[in-house]
């Protein structure tokens, strides 16, 4: 036990000692905020383009600003209640915003009898302005930026222009810019909305008698079937989602920690490889307890990450909770108790040590196998690309969780703990949930056993890549692999 | 009666058709220092490495302490391999401390001792550098220190004095020396002799796998045989005068005859004879004989016999 303890403190004080952990460690946050918030200001940067619709009368025009306003309407509506958009259970907020923009106010003035008048409403993407001129040559100048249009941020350059023909003839979308798909959308969608209304009017239905539909619709309440025992109605809540959630959160960072921390083991064994340190340790050491305490190393760094992650986060989280709407705090709160809960906690934390115990095993012996990164790289290709099918997994589950293809999948040794995490809040059968349980472990316990013979091969008898090829070869039926 | 710190019984070693190791047999007794001498190649390191358990025999027993190697057992031994390496982001202090806690040391006792060392060995001022800052022989001393720190009752040193230069290899001699007044054992595989001429008291010789001597040092002086160099002037017959008075194996060597002497003369006993025949000595010195000389002459006839038996087997396999 003594010699697992110093091999472990000795690797794991290797690793949080160089400045790469570090890195991991600040850098890993804030990526990971820099991803979620890239969209907003990707959409924020954009700069407001100018369109013009050249047409008699307005009605294109209307249509189309009506299509752009839609994901302002959006938006806000996301920003002033996340939790009533998301569970379809709008707030006073959010109903009063709703009647403003139905009774024809524009974005702003709704929000602000939302009263979010805090909230800062991003720039519009497109604008439209008047045409300056009512022909296509005419307006060619502007949309190649050689003549400037009028706004209200001074002349700028024209980015499209539609010509909407009197007659039934082809709209045109006029831009020099082919790769900015989002104006020609809304205009397609916009020409969709008014046919339809021509149709309906030509059929004898007026607007007025689309819209009074439209307010009649009958709200849809999703309600959850309990044991007539329970005593938390039938209301689908917050509380119910949570451990999908929850799961989600918990497959993916398994997935995180096991992708970023197990490379630790391999670089760790390929700098003992290189700088020939076997011999010496194995003189010290018996291999099972050198192989734990290296395993320990690495599943302490893991542990350290998410500590110093969760506390980073319960701190920020802290700070910001005083200007958190009650709701959204609710919600979180919800989740995390979710996570905590023993009948999810407890197979996660066994698929994660049992998941780490494979993958890493797998890794610490092809670093024993390789003398350099490089020839890591040609042996980890297959298991990174192996690697990513959980990833694509926890896709599927977000929109699926019973998926028919989690439950097979998750028989397959390689995928089980991260698949599941995944499938425990969908209450599979107790035997299934013991049988991958069972499953994994008897796969961590023959990835551990060749893991260490294939260690051995390389530590002691010095085999390399090359040895991988000629195993592979012998396998082959009908080829022999040299001997050496 | 006190057990060998190492015994290997008719061990063999094979690595795919490859005989590394063959039949050896090997004593190393309680308080002895013994050369494990071979040129590259002979199979010294692969004994070595089963010595301690690293490599398992295909046949025949290793006895370490009286037992089979393993890890409790090891801890009575230190052991530095040929293939040199540290971790080059720890200090030498923390290696030092790191093998000898692995050994069985308090964490105190451990970084101690590590200090003591590196201040005998002239690296107090280096013991919180990075091994990465430190010269090849610096970190090789290192690696030598973090073999003994433990104070092991056996040192197996596999070629010890490589990459070391004249001044750090009389340091290490004096360091063996001292951990052998310590009380150790030691075995040391090398290939220069005039270590082993220094220091051992028996030497074993190995040549393509094989033992080829197990002795003392004068057993293996004896082995070679004892000449007298006798210089005389162009021309003269020295065979010639001397064989008649029982030196009967003499051979012209450059501008002088060597004179064999079998075990009942000495050199004195062949120059008297020379100058009873009149012969015109020019010179006359005992030949000294070097370990190098036994190891050369040794070595050499193992490779002819296995050049012999490779041609015999190649007869008889083309015969059939």
């Amino acid at each position: 036990m003594r010699s697992i303890y110093l091999v472990a403190r000795r690797d794991y004080l290797g690793y949080v000692q160089a400045w790469g952990f570090w890195l991991g460690l600040l850098l890993t946050p804030i990526l990971m905020g820099v991803g979620m918030m890239a969209p907003t200001w990707a959409a924020n940067s954009q700069p407001t383009r100018y369109y013009t619709v050249i047409e008699q009368g307005t009605e294109f025009a209307d249509a189309l600003r009506a299509e752009l306003q839609e994901d302002r309407i959006a938006l806000v509506r996301m920003t002033l209640d996340p939790v009533g958009v998301l569970n379809d259970e709008p707030s006073d907020k959010l109903r009063a915003f709703d009647d403003a923009i139905d009774a024809g106010s524009t974005v702003e003035a709704a929000l602000e009898a939302a009263g979010g008048a805090q909230i800062s409403l991003p720039q519009a993407d497109f604008v439209a302005v008047a045409p300056p001129a009512t022909d296509e040559d005419s307006i060619r100048p502007y949309l190649m930026g050689e003549r400037l249009v009028e706004t209200s941020e001074g002349p700028q350059p024209l980015f499209a222009a539609i010509f909407v023909p009197e007659d039934n003839g082809e709209i045109e979308y006029w831009s020099e810019n082919v790769t900015s798909r989002t104006l020609l959308d809304q205009v397609r969608a916009a020409e969709r909305k008014i046919t339809e209304r021509k149709v309906f009017e030509a059929a004898g239905v007026s607007p007025r008698i689309l819209n009074e539909a439209e307010k009649q619709r009958r709200d849809i309440t999703e309600r959850r079937a309990r044991p007539a025992s329970s005593d938390s109605g039938s209301q689908v809540t917050m509380a119910d989602r949570a451990p999908f959630i929850a799961s989600v959160f918990m497959a993916f960072l398994l997935w995180f920690l096991i992708f970023s921390v197990v490379n630790y083991l391999l670089m760790g064994t390929i700098e003992e490889r290189s700088n020939k340190i076997f011999d010496s340790l194995l003189t010290s050491v018996k291999l099972p307890h050198m192989l734990a305490g290296k395993l320990l190393a690495v599943l302490a760094v893991a542990l350290t990450l998410m500590m110093v992650w969760a506390i980073g986060g319960s701190v920020i989280g802290a700070a910001l909770s005083g200007q958190m709407p009650a709701d959204i705090r609710e919600s979180m709160f919800s989740v995390a108790g979710a996570v905590l809960k023993p009948s999810l906690l407890l197979p996660a934390i066994l698929s994660f040590v049992l998941g780490y115990l494979m993958y890493g095993a797998v890794f610490l012996a092809l670093g024993s196998l390789c003398d350099t990164i490089q020839e890591a790289q040609t042996l980890m290709t297959p298991l990174i690309v192996m690697l990513m099918v959980p990833m694509f997994m926890i896709v599927v589950a977000i929109s699926d969780p019973e998926s028919p293809i989690l439950s097979v999948m998750s028989w397959i040794p390689v995928f089980t703990p991260f698949l599941l995490i995944l499938r425990v809040p969908t209450h599979p059968p107790l035997w299934e949930v013991i049988g991958l349980l069972v499953l994994m472990v008897v796969a961590a316990l023959v990835v551990l056993w060749l893991a260490s013979r294939v260690y051995r091969a390389g530590a002691v008898h010095g085999a390399g890549v090359g040895d991988v090829g000629k195993w592979f070869s012998k396998m082959l039926p009908g080829k022999k692999g040299e001997t050496g | 009666m006190s057990v060998h710190p190492l015994e290997m019984r008719s061990v063999t070693k094979r690595f795919g058709f490859f005989t590394a190791v063959r039949d050896l047999s090997l004593t190393v007794p309680q308080g002895s220092i013994v050369g494990f001498l071979g040129p590259n190649g002979a199979g010294k390191s692969t004994s070595l490495r089963m010595s301690l358990g690293v490599l398992s025999p295909d046949e025949g027993q290793v006895r370490l302490f009286g037992g089979a190697p393993d890890i409790d057992t090891l801890k009575r031994v230190g052991f530095l391999p040929e293939e040199r390496g540290l971790y080059k982001k720890m200090s030498p202090r923390a290696i030092i401390s790191y093998f000898a806690r692995l050994k069985g040391m308090s964490a105190s006792d451990s970084r101690k001792r590590a200090d003591e060392l590196l201040e005998v060995m002239g690296l107090g001022n280096f013991g919180r550098s990075r091994i990465s800052k430190l010269s090849k022989g610096m970190a090789q001393k290192v690696q030598i220190l973090s073999a003994l720190a433990h104070r092991p009752d056996f040192l197996i040193l596999d070629e010890p004095f490589s990459g070391l230069d004249p001044v750090n290899q009389q340091g290490l001699e004096d360091m063996i020396i001292e951990e052998h007044k310590r009380g150790a054992t030691i075995l040391f595989s090398t290939h220069v002799m005039e270590h082993a001429e220094r220091l051992c008291d028996s030497i074993v010789m190995m040549a393509r796998g094989r033992k080829v001597f197990d002795g003392t040092l004068d057993q293996a002086f004896g082995a070679l045989g004892r000449a007298a160099l006798i210089g005389v002037e162009d021309g003269y017959d020295l065979n010639a005068a001397i064989s008649p008075k029982g030196f009967t194996e003499n051979e012209l060597a450059g501008d002088h005859w060597r004179v064999s002497l079998s075990a009942q003369y000495d050199a004195q006993d062949a120059l008297r004879a020379a100058i009873e025949a009149g012969a015109p000595i020019t010179s006359f010195r005992p030949e000294e004989a070097r370990l190098r000389d036994v190891f050369v002459s040794l070595v050499s006839e193992a490779e002819a016999e296995d050049l012999e038996k490779t041609l015999a087997t190649r007869k008889a396999t083309e015969a059939a």
